[in-house]
């Protein structure tokens, strides 16, 4: 049904407003001008502050089409008489016959904040100057046939802003909702930009953290207008006062002036919990340019200590994971994580015929140079290897402290004869270790390895025996010299032969 | 299907675009087409507010465009590529100069389609100028033989309404269409030629733009024209001069073929349009924008795109397809006075007009506003810089000063955006 102001008397004015305010504004003008047998109806906001009218909408040759267009009406016009004394005003100019019927709104917010709905402004029906003039009984009609349209507007507007306020409302719950049930990390600081912009919709949100150990504020994650979420970890910002302007905001630093500037379209919120600053959050309509409602940024500004404090669970609940995961001293994952990963590798290795190797270090003499050098220089001995081990894996491979001087290597994906060269390369960095001992006669203490290999399928068909067959071999190592590697298959064909050589020399 | 058209100063687009779909309503009448005019800003917050919420902010199917929202939209994600359904723009059915711009990425696909272009130029009546130009084509190739001649101009005698300057086109304030022309001129731009830094400060972009400012700030052109508002845009035959990049039908153009007029059909019906269109044929003359005798001056393309949510893209292709056929563009073009962006139509268009010369010179070497993802913005920052300048104008509190500052802080806000974007 085309809309009509006729067909909106019959609708309330909340439903009338579903098409929007420009196809209400539309349909009005469109209406008047049949009724009034207008050339032209146009609908003008009044900028009182800089004295300006203007355009928003025009009405022409059966085209409704919104217009920039800023005038300032003569003193003492027919436009300027009606809005100062809020009176239909009629003209006949060069230009055409007029009508002007102004407007005022100022009602209060439905949330009973301070906001309030404001507006004045001016409907200018438009004849040209060949046509007849406004008579009195057509300007009374007009006046009457506007007011109620007008009314209607104004209930609109009311109504939009109690969907908004009912809107703020419900984000208000969902957003506490999704703050306090942050835990991963990495999936809950994505949780909270993604609520952020579910319900604000801004250009993009970006979340910075303070890194306290080096002292730098190093980028989280940015949410774009999209919703769609990327790291931002490449972003590492010295937290040093003028180095940056976001280290500014954080160390409180920052100018007036540049604050005042960005107000309207940025927000810079500082996280902070029990009065120490975590982070920065971010939210700002650069690229849109568009103002960011001062109800949003208060609303905002009122979640900013919630989201201080899921950021601050979250990385707490991090670094709990991390202790309970990861061996502090080589950075190397705990026996329990190991063998949760140890399962899904070996299942995935059966189920795609792919083979899997796994590689059992151990330290030699470890126990002897704790005792003669002591436990701190064996820590360094260890963290060392741990070092070593980690910066020759593959993404994929992954190393254990299986306890003690015990590292445990799971290697997806890989034949003995990988396996081989990695325990080689591994052997050898090691080895060119030295330990400092300023203590001791040789002052540095060198530090080798003993290593035994078992790979799936060729040596087991299970974990436990992957396992029981690596542990065989380093005990082969062991127990001929040390320093060496051993595949579980070499050391079966030794053994075999050695049992051979002992068979023979028994026969 | 939704089509939005972007708002034009001149009504005659609009009417024309009515009649254009009512044409193709009638070769197609299986698809339902109405059409809504969005001025620039509602424009960009409606495609924003897309953006944000696309389920309570449903877009049109097809949009119309400036050319240099292209690369900002498609990155977005918010235009369809039509390169399956109507062309790669790489089979260069365009003049070159929309495609080096266009295609400054990617020739293999097309998000939006070059659909009519415009060029700003100086009209001027020779008669207006009688004892004070003796050689327009030669005094007004410069902006400062330009500026002297507006000088010389006596008052308008008996005619109060008489005016040295006249840009139809204006919003009342000094705006970005009505500087970078100018800034085009000095060879400014508000980005550096890599587009690594903005340049708002530089002396050849504050130049440009203090050179119009101070057009204002001398009386030449009038901020808020209470006369605007109560008579429309001021007739071609009270004004010596009128910068327009449209064609003014009293410039003698090429004869009024059916298109055009039904464009002045559609003006008699609309109160302020006669004045605007210039129906009264006067003896307009045309030369390129002052400081662009040479070429090199800004030429501002106007595309069509189809939005990716559209739910009939086969639809919205056909229409694009219609729309891009020379027997339909020519017409609608000729109608408000622009040129078709199909390059036989538009040189055929250029070849016919009297002027012809005039726009052979405007279109030897013309540039685009640059289609790079920052750029609307940047000029979103400009127009923000210039309407608190045409404020303190109008006020008559305006210093040199205010410039430098009002630019120094748009430029901080570009290079801080080129930094993110």
């Amino acid at each position: 049904m085309k809309k009509t102001i006729e067909n909106f008397y019959g609708a309330t004015a909340g439903q009338v407003f579903e098409g929007g305010r420009d196809s209400f504004l539309q349909a009005a003008l469109q209406a008047v001008s049949d009724r009034f047998a207008l050339d032209g109806a146009s609908f003008y906001e009044y900028d009182e502050k800089n004295g300006l009218l203007r355009l928003r909408l025009r009405q022409a040759s059966g085209v409704a089409f919104e217009h920039e267009e800023n005038s300032r009406p003569v003193p003492g016009s027919a436009a300027a008489r009606a809005l100062e004394y809020m009176q239909p005003a009629a003209a006949s100019a060069p230009g055409g016959r007029f009508l002007y019927f102004p407007f005022m709104f100022d009602r209060s917010d439905p949330s009973g904040g301070k906001n309030s709905i404001s507006g004045q402004g001016l409907i200018r029906l438009e004849r040209a100057t060949r046509r007849r003039r406004f008579s009195a009984a057509e300007i009374a009609k007009a006046a009457a046939f506007l007011r109620s349209f007008l009314r209607d507007y104004y209930k609109a507007e009311f109504f939009s802003l109690t969907r908004k306020y009912d809107k703020n409302v419900s984000a208000i719950t969902e957003l506490t909702e999704v703050f306090a049930t942050a835990l991963r990390v990495r999936d809950s600081f994505r949780h909270i930009l993604a609520g952020i912009q579910t319900y604000f919709g801004f250009d993009r949100v970006r979340l910075y953290l303070i890194d306290e150990k080096n002292h730098k504020l190093k980028g989280e994650l940015s949410a774009d207008i999209r919703g769609q979420i990327k790291s931002i970890s490449y972003e590492e910002i010295p937290l040093e006062a003028g180095a940056h302007r976001f280290a500014d905001i954080v160390l409180g630093r920052s100018s007036g002036a540049f604050m005042e500037r960005y107000k309207d379209c940025v927000l810079y919120l500082p996280l902070s919990v029990q009065g120490v600053t975590i982070g920065l959050l971010i939210v700002d309509n650069l690229l849109s340019q568009q103002r960011i409602e001062p109800a949003e940024l208060a609303m905002l500004k009122s979640f900013g200590g919630q989201i201080a404090l899921a950021v601050d669970n979250a990385r707490l609940f991090d670094k709990v994971e991390e202790l309970s995961q990861y061996d502090e001293l080589t950075k190397l994952p705990l026996r329990r994580f190991f063998n949760q990963r140890f399962q899904e590798e070996f299942y995935r290795a059966e189920r795609f015929k792919q083979p899997l190797a796994l590689l059992w270090a151990d330290v030699d003499h470890f126990k002897e140079v704790n005792d003669t050098y002591g436990h701190q220089i064996g820590d360094v001995a260890l963290k060392e290897v741990g070092r070593i081990i980690l910066a020759n894996l593959r993404k994929i491979d992954f190393p254990c402290r299986y306890g003690g001087d015990e590292i445990v290597i799971l290697l997806p994906q890989a034949t003995g004869a990988e396996a081989l060269r990695l325990a080689q390369r591994l052997s050898t960095e090691i080895s060119e270790l030295r330990i400092a001992v300023p203590f001791s006669k040789t002052r540095e203490l060198k530090v080798t390895l003993s290593i035994g290999i078992s790979t799936f399928p060729l040596d087991a068909a299970t974990i436990e025996t992957m396992l029981e067959k690596a542990d065989d071999a380093l005990y082969w190592v062991k127990s001929h010299g040390r320093g060496k590697i051993a595949l579980c298959s070499d050391i079966a064909d030794e053994k075999k032969k050695m049992a051979e050589a002992g068979g023979s020399k028994n026969n | 299907m939704i089509i939005w058209l972007l708002s034009d100063y001149d009504h005659r687009k609009h009417l024309a675009f009515k009649s254009l779909l009512a044409r193709f309503s009638a070769a197609f009448p299986e698809t339902e087409a109405e059409f809504a005019v969005k001025s620039r800003r509602t424009m960009w917050e409606s495609l924003f507010a897309h953006l944000r919420d696309p389920k309570r902010n449903p877009l049109a199917d097809i949009i119309e465009i400036p050319q240099n929202w292209t690369e900002l939209f498609s990155r977005l994600g918010l235009l369809a590529d039509l390169a399956a359904q109507v062309e790669p723009l790489a089979r260069k059915r365009y003049p070159g100069f929309i495609l080096k711009e266009l295609c400054r990425h990617d020739e293999a696909r097309a998000f939006s389609v070059p659909w009519w272009l415009e060029a700003p130029a100086l009209f001027f009546r020779p008669r207006a100028l009688e004892g004070v130009c003796g050689e327009p084509w030669n005094e007004l190739a410069s902006w400062d033989g330009f500026r002297a001649t507006l000088d010389r101009l006596p008052a308008g005698g008996k005619n109060r309404n008489f005016r040295a300057l006249a840009a139809p086109y204006s919003t009342g304030a000094i705006c970005a269409a009505d500087v970078l022309p100018r800034v085009w001129g000095r060879r400014g731009g508000l980005f550096s030629d890599d587009f690594n830094r903005a340049t708002f400060t530089r002396e050849e972009t504050a130049g440009g733009i203090e050179d119009w400012l101070e057009l204002a700030v001398s009386g030449k052109i009038e901020l808020f024209s209470p006369d605007r508002f109560e008579n429309g845009p001021l007739p071609v035959e009270q004004c010596a001069f009128i910068i327009s990049s449209r064609k003014l039908p009293g410039q003698g153009a090429r004869k009024a073929g059916p298109g055009l007029r039904q464009a002045k059909a559609g003006a008699r019906q609309n109160r302020l349009s006669p004045r605007a269109a210039g129906t009264a044929p006067g003896d307009l003359k045309v030369l390129p924008y002052p400081g662009c005798s040479a070429g090199g001056g800004l030429a501002l393309v106007y595309n069509l795109a189809v939005s990716a949510s559209t739910g009939d893209l086969a639809a919205a292709s056909v229409f694009v397809s219609w729309v891009m056929e020379p027997e339909n563009l020519a017409p609608f073009t000729e109608s408000f006075g622009v040129f078709p962006c199909l390059k036989t139509a538009f040189e055929e268009c250029v070849q016919e007009e009297s002027a012809a010369e005039t726009y052979r010179k405007i279109f030897s070497a013309p540039e685009l506003l640059p289609n790079i993802m920052a750029y609307p913005t940047a000029e979103l920052l400009l127009e923000r810089a210039l309407w608190n300048l045409s404020l303190k104008i109008a006020r008559r509190d305006y210093d040199r000063e205010d410039l430098t500052r009002e630019l120094i802080m748009a430029q901080g806000e570009a290079d801080y955006l080129l930094s993110l974007y």
